[in-house]
């Protein structure tokens, strides 16, 4: 797409803004209660003491506030972040093939959420109250993307079929101990294994809307910083020191950031995969494979991409609702196959 | 002569049991082309990797001028040295004018100034590749891909101020995947850069291109310093077969031109 490569990297920001703001009240109005703009703004308005509330609209302000705002919002915000970690990672690994979902991150989020779900009372987890969930999330998230980069990575460079027999064990362990754990479960969220397989926004509540959102944004704006980083050390770890860059350093603090939220993420909405592999994908065929673009681009077209596959998960069904991880699978996973077929048609990995 | 730019005080290397480097003490000359010579394993790269400070070595120092290497930070020695490898594992798409940008990084924060600019312009026209900066640096050639490095690595210690502070260029084994025609190309616009009050500390295996640009040799051989000259006629006959392990003849000499040499087992 050469009119995508002409625009400044402003443009296509401000493009994805506009589309996404679209798409965000599109999504804020459809459903199985529909909600005009106008009705939107005036329940807007109301929650935030413009004007007084009707009496009557009691029942259509409760689900727009209390369901369908925060679900608008978990789901942007989660879109976001997988786009963000999709890159982030691509970048640690030098690999295109990389996203959370599939390098063991989400899986092992799931399994620490899991865990902290059902023995949430035990004595080691009491003292962390309701922090314990993202923050058993985040350990075992943290350990599962260790043990696949150390797996995989040697000498700064990744061996891409290691990689993702790695993260295929990893993942499947995880997924093994997620998979006990919802079966002695009695929590209904824990108990749900499609939840923790397939993801969902269907729990959407604000609490979690704003614990993924603020996870994000302080991510975001760690990460943000480091695009240039990201880009030095597409020459691999030595070459990029030469350019003032500690890669040692660089790769553990990203690893830190982005498995911050992802697992905040997954502990809310469940493993959702391939967003984090197609959104930077996109980005880069479309105009440029540079970080300082990707990171900021990958969160708004991640949040857009996202938004549109909810409404397509809750339309297509009605009035039952497909659970988003199905979607993802299939439009993500030809991608996957694509990526995959030209790194092993290019002997030295040739991505175009 | 100008002092020593870059020093080595007692430098010794050891990892896993080996013992890499054994007692270094060389100073590279400034604003000179300076060829480290040597078989493989001599330790050429672990030299060049610890004089570039990738690597710390076991016991001794490294010296750029009277600062010591270890108390420089980061991006201050990014601004001061730079180092093209032999070869660079890049599969991403990038634009070959946005990899030449990266030579600037250690310059800028978030958005270069039109001063980086211009230098990236200069340097891809210096190394032939103002032509092709906007093409994807996946599809080039070999050739190509090594002069993109080298307008990086240009750029990044890019200044003609003559106030300028010392800056070296490493090259390890720069032409080593390179035809006839890139390879000198590459030696002949690495040497140009000496006009920009630059010092020069290349590794070479071609002993014929090393007698042709370099102004002073230091020969290696199992992890020793053997021999430095500051002249290609002190590199003699019996030092390179005692150092190379081959018979060598020489093929031609006249007074202004360097020796060429034909080697055999």
């Amino acid at each position: 797409m050469p009119l995508l490569r002409r625009l400044s990297n402003s443009q296509v920001y401000l493009i994805l803004a506009l589309l996404l703001a679209a798409v965000l009240v599109a999504s804020a109005s459809i459903g199985a209660f529909v909600f005009l703009p106008s009705r939107m703004a005036l329940f807007l308005g109301e929650a935030l003491g413009f004007a007084s509330a009707h009496p009557g609209d009691v029942l259509d302000r409760n689900v727009f506030l209390l369901l369908r705002l925060p679900r608008v919002l978990l789901c942007a915000f989660t879109g976001a972040t997988l786009g963000v970690s999709g890159a982030i990672m691509q970048g640690l690994f030098r690999n295109p093939i990389v996203e959370p979902g599939l390098a063991g991150t989400s899986a092992g989020a799931a399994l620490g959420a899991a865990i902290a779900f059902v023995f949430g009372n035990a004595a080691v987890l009491s003292p962390l109250g309701a922090a314990g969930v993202p923050i058993a999330a985040f350990v075992c998230s943290l350990a599962a993307t260790m043990l696949v980069y150390r797996l995989s990575t040697s000498f700064g460079r990744t061996d891409v079929f290691t990689l993702l027999l790695a993260a295929i064990a990893v993942s499947a362990m995880c997924s093994a101990g997620t998979g006990l754990i919802s079966y002695i479960a009695r929590d209904p969220q824990a108990r749900n294994i499609t939840f923790w397989n397939l993801g969902t926004f269907t729990t959407a509540d604000w609490r979690g809307a704003l614990l993924v959102g603020a996870a994000f944004a302080v991510c975001f704006l760690f990460a943000a910083h480091h695009g240039k980083s990201l880009n030095a050390l597409m020459l691999g770890a030595d070459n990029a020191s030469y350019l003032g860059v500690n890669p040692e350093k660089l790769i553990l603090r990203l690893i830190v950031i982005n498995t911050v939220m992802v697992s905040t993420a997954t502990a809310m909405v469940g493993v959702i995969a391939f967003v984090g592999l197609v959104i930077p994908h996109l980005l880069r065929i479309t105009r440029s494979a540079d970080y300082t673009f990707l990171l900021p681009a990958s969160a708004l077209l991640g949040a857009l991409i996202m938004e549109v596959v909810d409404i397509v998960a809750r339309l297509i069904i009605r009035p039952a609702e497909l659970p988003i991880g199905i979607l993802t699978a299939l439009l993500g996973a030809p991608f996957f196959l694509r990526i995959l077929i030209w790194q092993r048609n290019a002997a030295s990995g040739f991505y175009g | 002569m100008a002092d020593p730019t870059i020093r080595l005080r007692d430098v010794s290397y050891a990892t896993g049991g080996a013992q890499i480097l054994t007692d270094i003490n060389l100073g590279f000359r400034a604003e000179r082309f300076n060829v480290i010579l040597g078989p493989n394993g001599a330790g050429k790269s672990t030299l060049m990797r610890i004089a570039a400070g990738r690597q710390a070595p076991s016991c001794g120092d490294v010296l750029y001028g009277t600062i010591l290497l270890a108390t420089l930070d980061a991006a201050t020695l990014a601004r001061r040295r730079a180092f093209l490898a032999q070869h660079v594992d890049l599969t991403f798409a990038l634009a070959v004018e946005d990899v030449v940008m990266m030579g600037r990084y250690p310059h800028y924060r978030a958005v270069p100034s039109p001063r980086d600019k211009d230098i990236v312009t200069r340097a891809l026209e210096l190394v032939d590749m103002a032509g092709r900066r906007g093409q994807s640096y996946p599809t080039l050639s070999a050739g190509e891909k090594q002069k993109t490095h080298l307008a990086r690595v240009l750029a990044q210690i890019w200044n003609e101020d003559a106030s300028a502070p010392q800056r070296t260029l490493f090259l390890d084994e720069p032409t080593t995947s390179l035809d006839i025609h890139h390879q000198i190309q590459l030696m002949d616009t690495a040497r140009s850069f000496l006009k920009q009050r630059c010092t020069i500390i290349a590794s070479l295996h071609d002993l014929n291109m090393a007698l042709a640009y370099g102004d002073s040799f230091f020969v290696m051989r199992s992890g020793r310093l053997l021999h430095e000259a500051d002249d290609a006629r002190d590199i003699s006959q019996e030092l390179i077969e005692r150092v190379y392990q081959v018979k060598a003849e020489m093929i031609a000499e006249a007074t202004d031109q360097p020796r060429l040499w034909r080697f055999r087992l």
